[in-house]
């Protein structure tokens, strides 16, 4: 079992990125505060006993479901319509999960050089592009991309297919890049 | 590694850099939430656990679920101890037989040892010896 300096390391690892995920979807400071401070309290409270390495996908887990039971709590029946359609999995319209994006592989869409993505103004609209994306892309990028974690492990946290992964993340990359393209980086 | 994955991690670069540049009041109040959050980990209760001479437990804490396995253990621990004590009371009288018929098996007589003449002599006889 996760020693208490295992978990408060573990914690203090993703905390920040944590943050910054419920950030994207909330949008107020405090709330995403409040998720992930209840996130925290919760696999301590319920997971503390299990292995280290069980951790990281149980937190995500923890995290996403506080983000929706954020939703669920503060919007209008109207507005939590949008929002659980929003987040609700593409197996309901195959047509548009079997969608394929297709690329111009000579336009070369992701090939920006990383000097020009660390300039100074870059993280803002880096941040606020991720932002605008739908929630499904953002939460499969985020847990794919910057959690670490692997296509089985986002899908179970999302609770959809890994072939529905796969299209999110190729989605949201694709409206990253061409986002930040709009705004005039290049890539 | 394909372009979008590299793109990605690319931004995800990025992200780390907003990620560390955080305010610092929201630092502060993440530390707290860590530090209440720790205060609740759960954690296994530790359990007393009897283990055999084969290295196997025999009692384990989990009474609840096997009842009738812990008081086999217990019965089991009790009649070990119960012949221990018998085993030793044979070696101690077995002991105590030899020396009452060496005893009587020798040609000095038994009383001859509560004698103070006799021990008087004795002392006497091996002083002069040396």
């Amino acid at each position: 079992m996760a020693s208490r300096a295992e978990l408060s390391n573990f914690l203090a690892s993703v905390e920040r990125r944590a943050f910054k995920q419920a950030l994207f979807a909330v949008r107020d400071e405090d709330a995403a505060l409040d998720i992930v401070q209840d996130s925290m309290m919760r696999i301590a409270e319920k997971y503390g006993d299990r292995p280290a390495e069980e951790l990281p996908p149980l937190f995500q887990r923890i995290l996403q479901n506080a983000i929706r039971d954020h939703f669920r709590r503060t919007r209008t029946r109207g507005e939590m319509f949008t929002s659980l359609t929003a987040f609700e999995g593409d197996e309901e319209n195959p047509a548009d999960a079997l969608e394929t994006l297709e690329t111009d592989e000579e336009a070369n869409p992701f090939a920006a050089p990383l000097a020009a993505l660390l300039r100074a103004e870059t993280l803002n609209l880096v941040e606020e592009a991720l932002k605008n994306l739908p929630p499904r892309q953002r939460e499969a990028f985020l847990l794919r991309y910057w959690e670490g974690l692997d296509i089985a492990e986002t899908a179970a946290i999302m609770g959809c297919t890994e072939g529905s992964v796969k299209t999110h993340c190729s989605r949201a990359t694709h409206a990253l890049a061409a986002a930040l393209e709009a705004k005039g980086i290049r890539p | 590694m394909s372009q979008e994955e590299m793109f990605a991690r690319q931004i995800c670069h990025v992200l780390d850099r907003g990620a560390q540049s955080l305010d610092l009041e929201i630092v502060e109040r993440l530390r707290a939430a860590r530090e209440q959050a720790l205060q609740h980990q759960r954690v296994i209760a530790h359990k007393a656990v009897l283990v055999g001479a084969d290295g196997t437990a025999l009692l384990a804490g989990d009474e609840d679920r096997h009842p009738l396995r812990t008081w086999l253990a217990m019965l089991a621990l009790l009649l070990g101890v119960g012949l221990a004590y018998v085993w030793n009371g044979f070696n101690q009288a077995s002991e105590c037989e030899a020396i009452d018929s060496a005893l009587l098996a020798d040609d000095l007589p038994p009383h001859a040892y509560l004698d103070k003449g006799f021990q008087a002599w004795l002392e006497k006889d091996s002083s002069s010896g040396d």
